[in-house]
């Protein structure tokens, strides 16, 4: 069984950039909402109903084929950073890492899939891979579903199918969502539009940590809404399809944006490269925005010298938690922006064709 | 009914002094006999509890039932408190809120039917439910179209599906 620290050392698989459109999807996640028959959900539980819960889910998973070398994160005895570097990898909400008895998380090899136990549900199943795979993802935690439910009894109804504590979540109990950089369409001035019609499709939109506040950078998480009356594989199309168009949109916005501004734009571009590459002093916003430009930059071709994935492994190791982790005690805002320019600094030395 | 110390359904209510005012109070069993009242009641706190029990029907009598809503049996969860967080408790608030929750979930997803995947235990269960729903479209239109024998063979197979026994639960915790 890995360590957390071990963890922290192996950037997650899904910002390799290897997988389809990545130079646009940076991920896709599709999770499944369960919860067990015959136990109440886990806000109307006690400590040790929850603490039975969590312990049955646990050893349903250890018997499990892709589960079964997983590290377990016990959030009782974990640490506040460590609890915020889960949200930050994208592994549990911001809510789950704050407080409640009887939570923890099974994290698998490159953090592929997981479990979170307790939170909302008393389990969400995960698989969060590289670039846009909604159907691969979806396929992934159906094979760890079924391996559960060998071991667990689900509470399901022939109606609302799989119930769940809140009902937009009821049916499939499955969300799928693509973390997408729309930096082109931003930059044209055509995302409102694009955004909006997004919505009368039945998906939803988000920052890039979930927040309804403007998306930093142009990275936005997109996902279905309705859960309940369609089949699993019809919302992973929908998603797929729908995100799809969205790359399309982008490249071609981002084409334009390429002939149109011109040297302006190279310019731009080289300008962001050496400010990441000399700054000594970098907030995590501006690093946000500056690591955008290189994205777009890479994948226009403007700049050969570093890869995608170092640049979002940046994304995340850039973030308050992980920056946190390499000091015992908490730098503080000020200290934090210097390290974060260290860290920027070095990653980008050496980070052509990692 | 839920126990105001630790959420869980109540199973009693009584109304405490607390610095000369009236509180009404609901406690769930254990909480109740922490607080040395409840189902053992000692001789001293007997009759108090049972006057200030009988003080409270009336006082209960004025709590409107449709500002509570309906209650779910399976874990004591009020719709109103549904409303105030969202959440539901447990399965049964599915079956206990159904015809609050109907008319919510079609606007949630446009549907209120699953069309999705199910579970491999109960996918006999889910699959004779199904076909016996079809069954009974078709016994109305057989009835409709006075195609009485044809009906009957229907009703009979709808009748042996649905009295096929259900699997048990058998989780015990609940
Ligand atoms: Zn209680
Ligand atoms: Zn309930």
């Amino acid at each position: 069984m890995g360590t957390f620290e071990q963890m922290l050392a192996t950037p997650p698989s899904w910002l390799d950039a290897s997988g389809p459109t990545s130079n646009v999807v940076l991920s896709t996640r599709v999770r499944l909402a369960r919860n067990l028959r015959g136990v109440a959900f886990p806000a109307r539980a006690d400590r040790a109903g929850l603490e039975r819960v969590r312990d049955r889910i646990l050893a349903a998973a250890s018997a499990g084929n892709y589960l079964a070398g997983a590290l377990v994160l016990i959030m009782d005895e974990s640490s506040q950073s460590q609890r915020q570097i889960l949200v930050e990898r994208h592994l549990t909400g911001r809510g789950f890492a704050e407080d409640g008895h009887g939570r923890a998380v099974v994290i698998g090899d490159r953090e592929l899939v997981s479990v979170v136990i307790n939170e909302e549900d008393h389990l969400r199943l995960a698989s969060l891979r590289s670039g846009l795979q909604p159907m691969d993802a979806w396929r992934l935690v159906d094979r760890i579903d079924a391996e559960l439910e060998q071991n667990l009894h689900y509470a399901y109804s022939s109606d609302w199918g799989y119930l769940t504590s809140c009902p937009t979540n009821v049916g499939t109990g499955m969300r799928v969502s693509v973390l997408i950089h729309l930096v082109g369409l931003v930059r044209r001035d055509r995302i409102a539009q694009v955004l909006g019609s997004i919505s009368k499709l039945g998906l939803s939109v988000r920052g890039f940590y979930g927040e309804k506040s403007t998306a930093l950078g142009g990275f936005f998480q997109i996902s279905n809404q309705m859960t309940l009356g369609q089949s699993e594989d019809d919302i992973a199309y929908t998603v797929e399809r729908v995100a799809g168009q969205l790359v399309t949109l982008e490249l071609e916005a981002r084409s334009e944006l390429a002939e149109k501004g011109g040297r302006k734009v190279e310019d731009e571009v080289h300008r962001a490269f050496g400010i990441l590459t000399s700054a000594r002093i970098i907030s995590s916003d501006e690093t946000m925005a500056l690591c955008s430009s290189l994205r777009f930059g890479i994948s226009e071709g403007f700049i050969d010298s570093v890869d995608l994935a170092t640049v979002n492994r940046l994304l995340v190791s850039t973030q308050p938690g992980h920056l946190k982790c390499f000091d015992a005690r908490d730098p503080g805002p000020e200290q934090r922006d210097r390290m974060r320019a260290d860290l920027i600094r070095r990653e980008l030395a050496s980070g052509s064709g990692a | 009914m839920i126990c105001d110390e630790c959420g869980r359904p109540a199973a009693i209510r009584f109304v405490e002094m607390v610095d000369g005012e009236m509180r009404l109070m609901r406690l769930c069993d254990e909480c109740a006999s922490a607080r040395g009242i409840g189902l053992s009641l000692t001789p001293l706190a007997g009759p108090l509890v049972s006057i200030l029990m009988g003080f409270l029907e009336e006082v209960g009598a004025e709590e409107p039932a449709e500002l509570q809503g309906p209650v779910c049996l399976g874990c004591g969860l009020s719709y109103k408190d549904f409303r105030r967080t969202g959440k539901l408790g447990c399965a049964d608030c599915y079956t206990s809120f159904e015809d609050e929750l109907k008319p919510l979930i079609r606007r949630i997803h446009g549907s209120t039917r699953h069309t999705g995947g199910i579970p491999s235990e109960a996918s006999e269960d889910v699959e004779s439910i199904r076909e016996a729903r079809h069954l009974k479209l078709e016994l109305e239109k057989a009835v409709r179209h006075e195609e009485y024998e044809r009906a009957a063979e229907l009703r009979d197979r709808i009748r042996s599906l649905e009295s096929t026994p259900r699997k048990e639960d058998d989780d015990g915790d609940v």
